[in-house]
């Protein structure tokens, strides 16, 4: 990008010129380029980058039922139709309908005591995965693309913020909100690779090195004449296409062990899991797997019958591999929704929305092991103990990757931003 | 039968004769054979009963000690024996006019998880049931031993007696299945996979009702015709077949997606058929339909969603288990005591024409 001298004295100068001064001064911008959020804290921020910390984010859309996962209350008014059943760790019960993940349990931290403020999906997915911070005029980033940021891309070669989902794939900057297209995520559709990645056989590789050597010409000029968000989204494709046309091997879901293959399920969640395991054993930074469906407005319980089954099967099984890889000392294991299901029990034996008090399922990078935290009443409606809001919890998976969210800061253009919403706090019980 | 659907509507319109607001909500509803009493299982583990023989409901003491939902009820033939079940797994039988019933007997671990159903055999001597474990148990209807036990394959949502003894079996997957229940093997099928979708991850659907008429010439299987998960749309779905050659003889698809379910049904003797059906909040019938016509002859969309039907052996009375109206939302929605409510169950009483 050109560079322009501020405040020529033939005409007004505009406020970004001195803006570019002010970031020079702050010495905030990791990689140069304008559009980007920076870091305060760039020596802290080069601390971080050394890390091997990753993250499995695994998002259940439209809203699990804690009364039939982690926080269940049979035998009253709203407990519905299943048992709890004992798990790995005493006095921790859980759903009949998790029995493998029960037995993982001395791995897991529950914390039942969630309560947040959005009850629709349209606006509550966004502003669970943003952190809900306080409406400062920007956009905030998804957990994914602020971990990139915070911790790095990593060394891994690989697009550090990769999302194996059901359904279309495609690169989405939007997640990135201010920090910039470059801490996008790339949609995995189906666990695939991204449609036409391999170089046809009818070209050959000198051809394909010129041809990029143009195309990377031509963005040069483009750029030169425009603001560099105009053009870093699509930089950041090219420079993932071939990373991972690199990797081609990790795409192949023949060469998934059969055993595997059984313990995760056929199903896609099952699949998908297997497929994520496989990217953080390559060093991806943050893989997230989603899973659409749950939001069991109607039949709720034969819904939940179905589905959390497959969900058990799938996060047991990854638990398990993770362990056993000694992979959880530096994973950081998420599970969650954007909400949970409401007590009361509708007319199509459905449950609706319910953010007032809920679960998530963490397990791993700086984690209690074999904990519950926080409690729900007798009857499962409101939060008995401290209430934690979706903040709270961003405050605790940053201070678990080894992120110290008060003494880091995003550098938005000139703006400071706190990178977790600053009226929330840590939930020290479950940290390590 | 008239097929006219003018006569058989003037034949046989029920009129709703008045409404009985419980404190709860309600799964299963019957009349004992006797007509004098109603019982009715719960989402507490509990049996309500009451004294149906007045014109008010009388309470009486309830049948104690399930876990879970109580999720089926049925009657012996002898007038003195009910058999419950819940979703706990536990299996009981209780002489259910006493006034302070003990249970006869009870089978707590009867099936590993939420039993379905539970059907009475023709010659009074055995209860079969069956459950999510994909199992079906046969048991004495005297002491509750196990006589057989075999593998459906499937979570068993529904069973049904021929008058013969044979076993007819209703799954999640649409799968129809004749059993010769007292060596376990499957006969034959019947295709009502029409009511089973699989949505992104969830299996949806299932035959939820099943029933002989009384010749034992048309076993009548219900459910839905599930279009999505989640939310669960659908159409209440009705599938008659021929018993003896397996032959599919009418299907009565009604209303739209948002109807959902049919949950329960009777024959009447005249061989029309009586069901109720739930779906999206709101959205719940009564209806009856003869299987030579196209559309129900009778539908009544005035309560929100029903999900239990009992007629009452005289055959003057029908009533309806619904949830009340209203009875969805997202978030925290407190009542005037800003305390959070749950749902309950109206009970609709219809009285049928005394002809019929």
């Amino acid at each position: 990008m050109a560079h322009r001298s501020p405040c020529k004295p033939w005409r007004l100068c505009k406020p970004w010129e001195h803006q570019l001064s002010r970031r020079h001064w702050l010495g905030g911008v990791a990689g140069g380029a304008l559009a980007m959020a920076g870091l305060r804290g760039p020596a802290l921020a080069a601390e971080l980058e050394k890390t091997q910390k990753q993250v499995l984010f695994v998002w259940l859309d439209g809203g699990i039922s804690q009364l039939e996962s982690w926080d269940p209350k049979p035998g009253t008014q709203f407990g519905g139709p299943f048992r709890a059943i004992a798990t790995s760790v005493p006095d921790i019960r859980v759903s009949e309908l998790l029995p493998r993940t029960a037995r993982q349990m001395h791995h897991l931290a529950l914390v039942r005591s969630l309560c947040t403020q959005d009850n629709a999906h349209s606006s509550g997915v966004a502003r669970i995965q943003r952190g809900d911070p306080k409406n400062r005029g920007v956009t905030y980033p998804f957990f994914g693309s602020a971990v990139v940021r915070l911790l790095g891309p990593g060394d891994s070669g690989l697009p550090p913020y990769m999302w194996v989902k059901p359904g279309n794939g495609g690169f989405l900057p939007g997640d990135a909100g201010f920090l910039g297209p470059k801490y996008g995520a790339l949609a995995l559709g189906d666990g695939k690779p991204p449609e036409n990645l391999p170089r046809p056989e009818s070209l050959t590789a000198a051809d394909d090195d010129l041809r990029n050597s143009l195309r990377e010409r031509a963005n040069r000029r483009y750029a030169a004449r425009r603001r560099a968000e105009a053009s870093q989204a699509n930089d950041q494709v090219f420079d993932m296409a071939a990373q991972l046309k690199k990797r081609m091997d990790l795409f192949d879901a023949s060469t998934f062990p059969a055993r595997d293959v059984e313990r995760y399920g056929t199903h896609e969640l099952g699949r998908h899991l297997l497929m994520a395991r496989r990217m953080l054993e390559a060093g991806v930074r943050f893989v997230k797997v989603g899973s659409y469906g749950w939001d069991t407005h109607g039949d709720n319980f034969n819904g939940h019958l179905s589905l959390v089954p497959k969900f058990d099967q799938a996060f047991a099984a990854i638990i398990e591999d993770l362990a056993e890889r000694a992979m959880l000392d530096r994973v950081l294991v998420i599970a969650m929704s954007e909400f949970g299901r409401t007590p009361r029990i509708n007319g199509h034996v459905g449950r609706d929305h319910w953010p007032e008090a809920w679960s998530l399922a963490m397990a791993g990078s700086g984690l209690k092991r074999g904990i519950a935290v926080g409690a729900t009443n007798d009857k499962g409606t409101f939060v008995a103990t401290e209430e934690y809001d979706i903040g709270h919890m961003f405050h605790t998976w940053f201070h678990a990757l080894g992120i110290d969210s008060a003494a880091i800061e995003y550098d938005n253009q000139g703006q400071p931003l706190p990178v977790a919403n600053e009226a929330c706090h840590l939930v020290k019980e479950v940290l390590a | 039968m008239a097929a006219d659907p003018s006569e058989l509507l003037k034949r046989y319109e029920p009129k709703m004769a008045k409404t009985v607001d419980l404190d709860r909500q309600m799964v299963t509803l019957r009349y004992s054979p006797c007509g004098k009493l109603l019982l009715a299982g719960d989402f507490d583990g509990m049996v309500r009963r009451w004294d149906a023989n007045g014109e008010e409901l009388q309470n009486l003491a309830p049948l104690a000690g399930h876990g879970g939902w109580v999720t089926a009820l049925t009657f012996h033939g002898d007038g003195h024996r009910v058999f419950t079940s819940d979703s706990w797994g536990q299996l009981r039988a209780w002489p259910y006019a006493e006034a302070a019933p003990q249970p006869a007997w009870a089978v707590a671990q009867a099936h590993d998880g939420w039993i379905r159903a539970i059907a009475c055999s023709p010659d009074g001597q055995n209860v079969a049931t069956c459950g999510s474990d994909k199992q079906i148990r046969v048991w004495s209807a005297d002491d509750g031993g196990k006589r057989h036990e075999f593998a459906a394959g499937e979570d068993v949502y529904s069973l049904a007696f021929h008058p013969s003894g044979a076993l007819a079996s209703g799954d999640l997957k649409g799968v129809v299945k004749h059993w010769d229940a007292a060596v376990g093997k499957c006969e034959r099928e019947f295709d009502a996979r029409g009511m089973y979708l699989y949505d992104r991850l969830q299996d949806v659907g299932g035959v939820r009702a099943l029933a002989f008429d009384k010749a034992g010439t048309t076993l009548v299987c219900a459910g839905s015709q599930p279009k999505s998960g989640a939310f669960v749309q659908g159409s209440p779905l009705v599938l008659w077949f021929d018993w003896q050659s397996g032959n599919l003889k009418h299907t009565l698809k009604l209303g739209g997606e948002n109807d959902g379910f049919v949950y329960d049904m009777s024959l009447h003797q005249d061989g029309f058929l009586m069901a109720v059906s739930s779906g999206q909040p709101g959205s719940g019938k009564l209806f009856f339909h003869s299987p030579d016509a196209e559309q129900p002859f009778f539908a009544a969309t005035t309560m929100a969603n029903c999900h239990a039907l009992a007629v009452h052996p005289g055959g003057y009375r029908l009533a309806v288990s619904a949830t009340n109206s209203s009875s969805n939302g997202n978030g925290r929605q407190l009542n005037g005591n800003k305390e959070y409510p749950g749902n309950f169950s109206p009970l609709y009483f219809w009285d049928l024409p005394q002809s019929s």
